[in-house]
């Protein structure tokens, strides 16, 4: 079950590679040769898990780039950001996020 | 566990460089997809053996080849002795910009790039079905090696034509590859391998190219043959046949997932994607719901070509 919350801080793992094609990301994570495919918006979550910003941050980023609904669109992140971390392809950055 | 440790006795003495004691003098050439490829260093015994087992794919000795693996001695006392029952094979695997290196049963191997693309391997078989089978095992890497530098690509898959046209399935073990390969091979259809195919790439049309290594289907006695790709499947079993799109992207994705051994190596990532993404969006991709009725045959052959 994932912990994460508006203000975790996540970054790709080391060995995740991942490629856009034709609004979807086919994700790789090296080490297992495990493989997901994301729709736009996780592979703009994908994109922002640069271990510097907070989930809340991606969410403001968003905002402004989709035309959707706040709320649904923080629910999908959230949910989103709690399913790469439980496949292993995001980890948590201690420390707060940068301004 | 680090690398060679669940195989070797002395991990640490792994052969930093391509050299050793040949077992012999004896060499031959195989004709296998990204070859031809120079085997030398065998045993007489090894020789026989080899060409037993790669019947229709040896050529003499003499005949150009565009890759060479040397084989060499090593003492059984480097390997482990390990209890094989229940065990699913593998090899350890450490990568490098520009050598990979393999540890497995009484196998130590390395494919360097330095100056192009050669195979080293060490094994303390002197010949008959186990040393055939370890350098299969080896070959199987290396091959799939030399296939994605030519921008081409091995694929865990079945490959099955119709003397035309060739369709490849792909899916995990268990998704159904050798049991829709039986339903296409009861309906006429000829299987190339339900176990490793080769994707060519020429300008033109990617090809599925036969591979020596086969699963339960499959001739692996036969020489090279290719034919053009119509479609990348994805198998799903059902209760029904039927047909449904798959987009670019989950395409790829069941492409990286079925290339074996590069896949998990970071140095040559961006290849693999390069060349997989090149192969999604060049041949239609479906995925294909299929029943035992047998009806999955009579879709491929309605795939527009």
């Amino acid at each position: 079950m994932s912990s994460i919350t508006l203000s975790t801080v996540l970054r790709r793992r080391s060995d995740v590679r991942y490629r856009r094609i034709e609004g979807e990301a086919v994700v790789l994570r090296q080490s297992a040769a495990e493989v997901l495919v994301l729709n736009e918006v996780g592979a703009s979550v994908l994109d922002l898990a640069d271990g510097e910003r907070s989930v809340r941050q991606w969410i403001e980023e968003l905002t402004h780039e989709y035309d959707a609904d706040a709320d649904t669109l923080a629910r999908d992140v959230l949910t989103f950001a709690g399913e790469l971390h439980d496949a292993g392809m995001l980890e948590e950055v201690s420390g707060e996020a940068k301004p | 566990m680090s690398f060679g440790e669940g195989f070797l006795r002395f991990p640490d003495l792994f052969p930093g460089r391509r050299g050793g004691e040949p077992w012999g003098e004896r060499s031959l050439v195989l004709e296998v997809a990204g070859g031809p490829y120079l085997v030398a260093g065998l045993s007489a015994a090894q020789e026989e053996a080899a060409h037993r087992k790669f019947v229709g794919l040896c050529r003499p000795a003499d005949a150009a080849a565009a890759v060479a693996i040397h084989l060499f001695r090593a003492p059984s006392t480097d390997f482990l002795d390990r209890d094989v029952r229940g065990w699913e094979y593998t090899l350890d695997r450490d990568y490098s910009p520009g050598a990979v290196l393999l540890a497995g049963l009484r196998l130590m191997g390395r494919i360097d790039w330095t100056p192009a693309l050669t195979g080293g391997l060490w094994t303390s078989h002197p010949g008959g079905e186990e040393w055939v089978s370890t350098f299969e095992n080896f070959f199987r890497v290396l091959t799939a090696y030399r296939l994605l530098e030519q921008g081409s690509a091995l694929l865990h898959s079945a490959g099955i034509t119709d003397g035309t046209s060739a369709w490849l399935l792909l899916g995990p073990s268990g998704a159904g590859k050798t049991t829709s390969s039986g339903l296409c091979l009861a309906r006429g259809g000829t299987v190339l391998s339900d176990d490793l195919n080769a994707v060519e790439m020429p300008p033109q049309q990617p090809m599925l190219t036969r591979l020596p290594f086969t699963g339960d289907l499959g001739d692996r006695s036969g020489g090279p043959a290719s034919f053009p790709l119509a479609a990348v499947l994805r198998l799903v079993k059902g209760e029904e046949d039927r047909l449904l799109p798959l987009s670019p992207g989950r395409a790829l994705a069941g492409l990286v997932a079925s290339a074996p051994f590069v896949n998990q190596d970071p140095w040559r990532r961006e290849d693999l994607f390069g060349t997989l993404e090149r192969l999604a969006r060049s041949v239609p991709a479906y995925e294909l719901v299929f029943s035992l009725g047998g009806g999955l045959w009579d879709i491929l052959k309605g795939i527009p070509k």
